[in-house]
């Protein structure tokens, strides 16, 4: 397949994508039962479907995505937009793509699939990964499904694994801490949080004081958002999860709460009390920039995005293969590739031995 | 009164229920009152504990009995202080296994005593009530190698009190690693009934080991098995783990107990099938001193009778940390006691965002 061909293909895809947007209202009620989402949540997520992209970002997106003859995309747990930049990348790569959707979310990957009339895109029910003879798998899921697909995919087989993340949040100094609060909240609400792109720990800089501000500016904008777009259903393991992670952080700092989301504040220098997703963010102060690294260590092989007020000062901190965007932008990545740039234990890319 | 005062003197309360119960006499004060002047105690000088209760709309010093108290969850020990002295005093620091998030929760203590009287009443009381002064044979590391386990202090705590063995050393985990013809060794030196303290993994290692080979130890003696495998041995189901022990050692299976504690608490709880002929394997009973309580995991109140729910567990020798701690160990009452289930099984989430549990996979609370 040749380079343009490659392009070409990516951009009429991008118009299947369009084609769906426009026809939303079909299979919205569709995704809000398998997603979980209010119809609101969905529209919501809706608005995060990517529908365009520069010449410049479907450049950097094929090549990304290399060459392969055959790509078998499975796609298991991950937001509901998900399909389009999964099947874009395996587009890209080839001319034979298969695409396996999650079962419990199966209904935008198949209403893309339909839409783009893409001889070169077969939707497949099931996906034996042991039969696959050549080729690519492009596996979404669980680190535990990642690392089963690799452990049955054949030799010669490169899999490349996209697993589970997190998102973070830096507030500098500098920031106008309504306005940081405003574009956090924009980051938290789609998706009730269960993207690899949602920020759940916000670090604030300066002191305890004004970490608090900012976590009541935010406990503020979300309260304002549940408003607009409630959130929906959390599965029992969420719920309890909730509930340990507010009973937690009362205890080591303060808690915001209302009906559809909590904000705590962690206790300065103590470790990191990462909430559960379903919008519930930890703010933490840190007295510089410079302490960002240290304060996130033990996580920062999860971030896969870091929102910020100030692009420049926050990105010198932030874990290297993150997405460093504005606040308000972190769920809104350019389509130049895949969401998630790391290259981790718990997410490598990696040739098969052969 | 100043906390440390008021807080030997609550310790002083608790350690006359263990002394009552170890005599065998009935204990000098209920439950409940004690409970209530220790959750009072905890409102006053643990600041978190404080926040929990106001969080929850509960006054501390309104409590009037154990239940009424708001339960800490066990995360609190790894991001928060949970402790109602100054941190100049603290003598002990039990820490929890490591996570993948790096912090490891930990539980200070001032003074052991307490912990110590505790565990060794209750212990005695399940392991070797009909045992004179067994030794003690330690298959894990001894206290200087594992300074900051719970289960290292215990394991060393049963040695000194019991007794070490005539030949050879108490330990049998040197470096890491399991000092199996050490063991044999001190087994076949025996000449009266004793005990053997052993995490699962350690058991399961020994297993492997020494194949369909035994180690007979003498007639009586018993094993105390703890914990779960933690990704550090293969793991064995505890029918199978009890059988393999009991013919390795040569004893009788009701001898192979289990023993359920966490670094977060003072007091263990005890399978009752080596001294209770009518107990049930499976079965924990608790000392008069503790509790544990099913209850709903989202609602924290209490599960109807033979419902499972998570455990709320509530011990009066946690003077100086957290009265009620709330675990994500999954528990059933049954006549006579509590059953363990395990981790309450997660469904599997939704979206990309990393689950807590992917995060905190090493996370499970070690001692």
């Amino acid at each position: 397949m040749t380079y343009g061909a490659r392009v070409a293909a990516v951009r009429r895809w991008l118009e299947a994508a369009r084609s769906v947007h426009r026809d939303r209202a079909r299979i919205a009620e569709a995704v809000a039962a398998s997603s979980g989402l209010t119809a609101e949540g969905v529209e919501l997520g809706f608005s995060c479907l990517e529908q365009d992209a520069s010449d410049e970002e479907i450049v950097a997106l094929v090549e990304a995505a290399g060459e392969a003859e055959r790509v078998h995309v499975i796609l298991s747990a991950n937001v509901f937009v998900a399909p389009l930049r999964a099947i874009a990348l395996a587009r890209a790569a080839s001319s034979r793509v298969t695409v396996r959707p999650s079962p419990r979310d199966p209904v935008l990957a198949r209403a893309l699939v339909a839409a783009a009339c893409d001889p070169a895109i077969a939707i497949v029910e099931e996906q034996d990964v042991a039969a696959i003879a050549t080729g690519e798998i492009h596996v979404y899921g669980r680190d535990a499904t990642i690392t089963t697909v690799r452990e049955r995919a054949r030799a010669g087989v490169t899999v490349r694994g996209h697993g589970a993340g997190l998102g973070l949040a830096i507030v500098t100094r500098a920031a106008d801490v309504g306005a940081a609060a405003e574009g956090l909240a924009a980051d938290v609400v789609p998706f009730d949080q269960r993207g690899c792109l949602s920020p759940r720990v916000a670090l604030v800089e300066g002191d305890a004081a004004r970490a608090a501000a900012f976590a009541g500016a935010l406990h503020e904008r979300l309260a304002t958002w549940a408003e607009r777009v409630p959130r929906g259903r959390l599965d029992a393991e969420e719920r309890r999860e909730a509930v340990r992670w507010r009973d937690t952080m009362a205890f080591a700092g303060r808690v915001w709460a209302a009906e559809d989301h909590a904000v705590g504040l962690g206790g300065a220098g103590e470790a990191l009390a990462v909430p559960p997703a379903g919008r519930h963010v930890l703010v933490a102060a840190v007295k510089a920039l410079a302490e960002v690294s240290d304060a996130i260590a033990p996580i920062a092989r999860f971030v896969v995005a870091v929102g910020t007020d100030d692009v420049r000062a926050a990105g010198s901190c932030a874990p290297a293969p993150a997405r460093v965007s504005a606040l308000g932008r972190m769920q809104r990545p350019p389509l130049d590739g895949p969401v998630d740039r790391r290259s981790t234990p718990s997410s490598p890319d990696r040739e098969s031995p052969t | 009164m100043s906390a440390e005062v008021e807080s030997d003197a609550l310790h002083a309360r608790v350690r006359a229920l263990i002394d009552a119960f170890e005599q065998g006499r009935p204990m000098p004060e209920a439950y409940d009152d004690v409970s209530r002047d220790v959750v009072r105690f905890q409102g006053e000088h643990v600041p978190g504990y404080a926040r929990l209760c106001a969080a929850r709309g509960v006054d501390p010093g309104a409590v009037t009995a154990a239940a009424g108290a708001p339960a800490v969850p066990v995360d609190a020990f790894r991001v928060s202080r949970v402790f109602a002295f100054e941190e100049r005093l603290a003598r002990f620091a039990f820490r929890t296994s490591g996570t993948t998030t790096g912090a490891r929760g930990t539980h200070f203590m001032r003074d052991a005593a307490t912990y110590d009287a505790a565990a060794l009443a209750f212990g005695r009381a399940m392991l070797a009530r009909d045992l004179a002064s067994p030794p003690v044979l330690v298959l894990g590391p001894s206290e200087p190698e594992a300074r900051d386990s719970s289960l290292g202090h215990m394991n060393a705590l049963f040695a000194r009190a019991f007794g070490p063995p005539p030949a050879g050393p108490a330990h049998f985990v040197v470096n890491g690693a399991l000092a199996v013809e050490s063991l044999r060794a001190s087994v076949e030196s025996l000449p009266a009934p004793a005990i053997v303290l052993a995490t699962s993994f350690a058991l399961v290692h020994l297993l492997d080991a020494i194949g369909h080979a035994r180690l007979a130890l003498p007639p009586g003696s018993r094993v105390m098995q703890t914990g779960g495998f933690k990704g550090r041995s293969r793991e064995v189901s505890a029918e199978d783990l009890r059988e393999g022990v009991a013919r390795a050692f040569g004893i009788d299976e009701r001898d192979v107990v289990g023993e359920y504690g966490m670094t977060e608490l003072s007091s263990q709880f005890w399978e009752a099938t080596a001294v209770d002929p009518a107990a049930r394997r499976g079965v924990y009973v608790e000392p008069p001193w503790a509790r544990v309580v099913p209850v709903d995991p989202e609602t924290l109140d209490p599960v109807a009778d033979g419902q499972v729910g998570i455990a709320r567990i509530e011990d009066l020798a946690n003077v100086d940390s957290a009265f009620a701690i709330v675990t994500q160990d999954r528990v059933r009452r049954l006549a006579g006691g509590f059953e363990l289930l395990g981790r309450a099984p997660g469904a599997p989430a939704r979206g990309c965002s990393i689950a807590l549990d992917e995060m905190l996979a090493a996370a499970q609370a070690g001692r």
